[in-house]
């Protein structure tokens, strides 16, 4: 365990620093140490690596570290540390009739270091030293869902860089609009900076809501807005573009202030658009320096510049594995990524169709 | 092509159809059974060019193309849509005013296609047309082929009954042209339940909708078919029920199940459904998929090592690419299904435990392939019916549905039509 706490302290120390650089060798040491532990301390995780091959001894290079499938997490607990020391427990969002994947942590440490200079760069990027932002947040409060790693994170964002008046307006899976809309309001006419966060589903019910009442607000100039998930499962769907329209004309933010957030709760990280830090510059995910990501064909699991299944490497993935395949498509776009979606409405593929797709929509 | 011009395509059609009505219904019928033998003719310029159009438009391989019309129209026959007339409607005069029990067609259908397998687009069209009721088709993006050449193989074998179907293509989004679409009196949508719903949601009263949303299909062996010369023979005619439209119709089964005590049964099947699989790809190649498709499939195998590695008696079979893939599991839940020749090996106790595995697929359910019950299968073909199958058959067959074939466990003409009983006499 001392190998780890080692790679966990080196790790705090980076989400630290002022300036970002990748640091291809400062990476590649901690992410093939935190393999080689990984390894020794996950049985599941150790076996499947062997049974491709890879052991720490054989490995050149973090690119060859072995990717867990993501889906993996609903059907066994990835953790490489003793179970009876789990502290928290996050788990994936699900219907009645579906698995739900969960990330056993031992410790929040990493966890919240990534996620808070994360979200302080590319959501707050403007935000000065010891000030504080005006958080309304469209998402359950981590009281009323411990389990949601979305919620434990705005309620990290919130202790740490949130104005008092910072207020989560999903409750009992209803947007608290009156509330919300009377602190839209105040929050227009206050002076702290304004971030406007939440599920992008909820952003749908909250334009909803504010197109019946027939209201809009001009927020601030500085105003920005975060949005993040997709409409897996929902009856309605509406394009990035669409959602983005409809908060410049509601919420008065640009679209070119409205981050996207990549994130799952398999992974300590995330991923945001790089809108505000680099506004002259197009669109695209940006990583932190203490992740990777990989583009790679899924047909030979090399790298590719197409499309191609996206793979994520994560040093804050101390306790459970660092190397994630997800089920997502993406492509590189210069110094970060794009991830690619099916579009809305798109036609199924056939007939059949996936089992979980209908077995999610059917009566429980 | 704008909302207004599909209209009068649509007003053009109604036109068309009352010409048509003059005739009597025997004719359209006779008619639209020599397309049928036309298309079922390997040789007629219709399958010549589905042949020769198809694998470029889809991505499907020309081999697979090739055997997999073959297996689907060869099944069909114009005798058979005679027979159907005869069995839904009690002939085609009650088509005709005289009749003492009238059919009565809508004056418009409008057909929403989106799959990607030309057997149902060819029905889908014809079945109105037979009831002379004229078509307006939207063709799927998926199969820019089959409805153009089913509007030509009609149109050249009558001109008249040509002139009562039309083909239209536009996106999904020109939500103009799809309402202008949805003003035929009967809409026969195809696709996804989603799709389906969302298309029905938009059909405005008092005119029809039928549903044709999801379905899958299934296998099931039993203990005389789970070694030796039967498995083979059964692990062949499953192979082809996979790899024909590549797994992408509703009649390829995506789940094997093995209802055999024997605990090595489940491990023979899954290795004699990968050598199938192989030798089937070698034969018939799957075609070109999308990254989608791609990295779905080597999620589902990565999924399926990890439970490997977590010691569950789990065991990918699969090629070098992701051409085909079988995953011997040792649940009979339901689980993914990533399609592109991609089935799971899934263990039940017996032919209750099969039932119970199939509960949840339901309404669901199309075709059942099913071999090796013995004297248990006649129970079995009715427990399935009663679970929710409208088809079962031997394994290889599921790709040879009859054109009669219930597909809904409804009629395949009744549903199209209300009937008018006529009290005689009358003054």
């Amino acid at each position: 365990m001392n190998a780890r706490r080692e790679i966990e302290r080196e790790l705090l120390a980076w989400t630290r620093e002022p300036g970002w650089h990748a640091d291809e060798d400062r990476f590649q040491r901690l992410a093939l140490a935190l393999f080689a532990h990984q390894f020794e301390h996950c049985e599941p995780y150790r076996r499947f690596c062997q049974g491709r091959g890879y052991t720490p001894d054989r490995l050149d290079s973090w690119r060859e570290i072995p990717a867990v499938p993501t889906g993996a997490f609903k059907q066994m607990e990835l953790v490489s540390f003793p179970r009876e020391r789990t502290r928290h427990t996050f788990r994936t969002s699900g219907t009645s009739t579906s698995q739900r994947g969960a990330l056993h942590l031992d410790t929040l440490l990493p966890y919240e270091a990534s996620l808070l200079a994360s979200f302080r760069r590319f959501v707050l990027p403007d935000l000065v030293k010891g000030d504080r932002a005006r958080l309304l947040v469209l998402a359950p409060s981590a009281s009323e869902l411990p389990d949601s790693s979305l919620s434990h994170m705005f309620a990290v964002v919130i202790r740490e860089l949130g104005t008092p008046e910072s207020s989560f307006y999903l409750e009992r899976e209803r947007l608290d609009a009156d509330r919300l809309l009377a602190d839209l309001e105040a929050a227009a006419a206050g002076a702290a900076p304004v971030a406007v966060c939440g599920t992008a589903f909820a952003f749908v019910h909250l334009m909803d809501e504010m197109s019946r009442r027939g209201v809009s607000f001009a927020l601030p100039e500085s105003a920005r807005a975060m949005e993040t998930g997709g409409f897996k499962g929902r009856s309605r769907r509406v394009t990035n573009s669409e959602l983005y329209d409809q908060i410049e004309a509601r919420l008065g933010i640009p679209a070119a202030r409205v981050v996207n957030q990549y994130g799952m709760t398999e992974l300590g990280s995330q991923f945001y658009d790089s809108v505000l830090r680099h506004p002259d510059e197009p669109r695209r995910k940006l990583a932190p320096p203490w992740t990777r990501v990989r583009i790679v064909d899924p047909e030979t699991g090399k790298t590719t510049s197409g499309d191609g299944s996206i793979r994520l490497f994560d040093l804050a993935n101390t306790g459970s594995v660092l190397a994630l395949h997800t089920a997502d498509l993406g492509r590189v776009a210069s110094d970060g990524f794009h991830v690619i979606g099916r579009e809305p409405g798109a036609e199924a593929r056939g007939c059949s169709i996936a089992v979980d797709e209908f077995l999610a929509g059917s009566p429980a | 092509m704008s909302a207004d011009t599909l209209r009068g395509r649509l007003a053009a059609l109604r036109e068309a159809g009352a010409v048509l009505r003059r005739r009597p219904a025997v004719e359209t019928i006779a008619v639209l059974a020599r397309v049928i033998d036309s298309w079922s003719n390997p040789d007629s310029p219709w399958r010549r060019a589905l042949n020769a159009q198809f694998p470029v438009a889809t991505g499907f391989s020309e081999a697979a193309v090739r055997e997999g019309a073959q297996v689907g129209f060869g099944a069909w026959s114009g005798a058979a849509l005679h027979q159907l007339v005869k069995r839904e409607l009690g002939g085609a005069e009650r088509l005709d005013s005289a009749a003492s029990r009238m059919a009565v067609p809508p004056e418009t259908t409008a057909v929403v296609l989106a799959g990607q397998v030309p057997m149902p687009t060819l029905l889908s069209i014809l079945l109105p047309l037979a009831l002379r009721s004229p078509v307006l088709a939207r063709q799927g993006s998926r199969d820019p082929v089959t409805a153009a050449l089913v509007a030509r193989s009609v149109s050249e074998t009558d001109p008249e009954i040509g002139a009562c179907l039309d083909v239209v293509s536009f996106p999904s989004s020109d939500t103009a042209q799809l309402d202008a679409l949805l003003e035929a009196d009967c809409v026969v949508a195809t696709g996804s339940d989603e799709t389906t719903a969302t298309l029905a949601a938009r059909v405005r009263p008092p005119r029809r909708v039928l549903r044709h949303g999801h379905r899958l299909s299934v296998a099931a062996l039993g203990p005389e078919a789970t070694g030796g010369g039967e498995l083979e023979r059964a692990a062949a005619g499953l192979a082809l029920d996979i790899s024909l439209w590549d797994q992408l119709g509703c009649l390829s089964p995506i789940a094997v199940y093995v209802a055999d005590p024997d605990d090595e049964a489940v491990d023979r099947v899954a290795r004699a459904l990968a050598e199938a699989l192989a030798s089937s790809e070698a034969r018939l190649p799957r075609g070109c998929i999308d990254p989608v498709a791609s990295a779905a499939i080597a999620h589902e195998r990565a999924e399926a090592e990890m439970r490997a590695a977590a010691g569950r008696d789990v065991t990918v079979h699969a090629s070098t690419g992701s051409a085909w893939t079988v995953v011997r599991e040792d649940v009979s839940t339901p689980l993914p299904a990533p399609l592109h020749r991609f089935v799971r090996v899934q263990p039940v106790a017996d032919e209750h435990a099969l039932l119970e595995a199939l509960r949840p697929l339901g309404s669901h359910l199309a075709g059942v392939a099913i071999q090796g019950f013995g004297t248990g299968t006649p129970g079995l073909i009715r427990a399935l019916a009663e679970a929710g199958a409208s088809r079962v058959c031997a394994p290889g067959k599921l790709q040879a549905p009859p054109l009669s074939w219930r597909r809904e466990g409804r009629g395949v003409l009744t549903p199209l039509v209300r009937f008018a009983d006529l009290e005689t006499p009358l003054r």
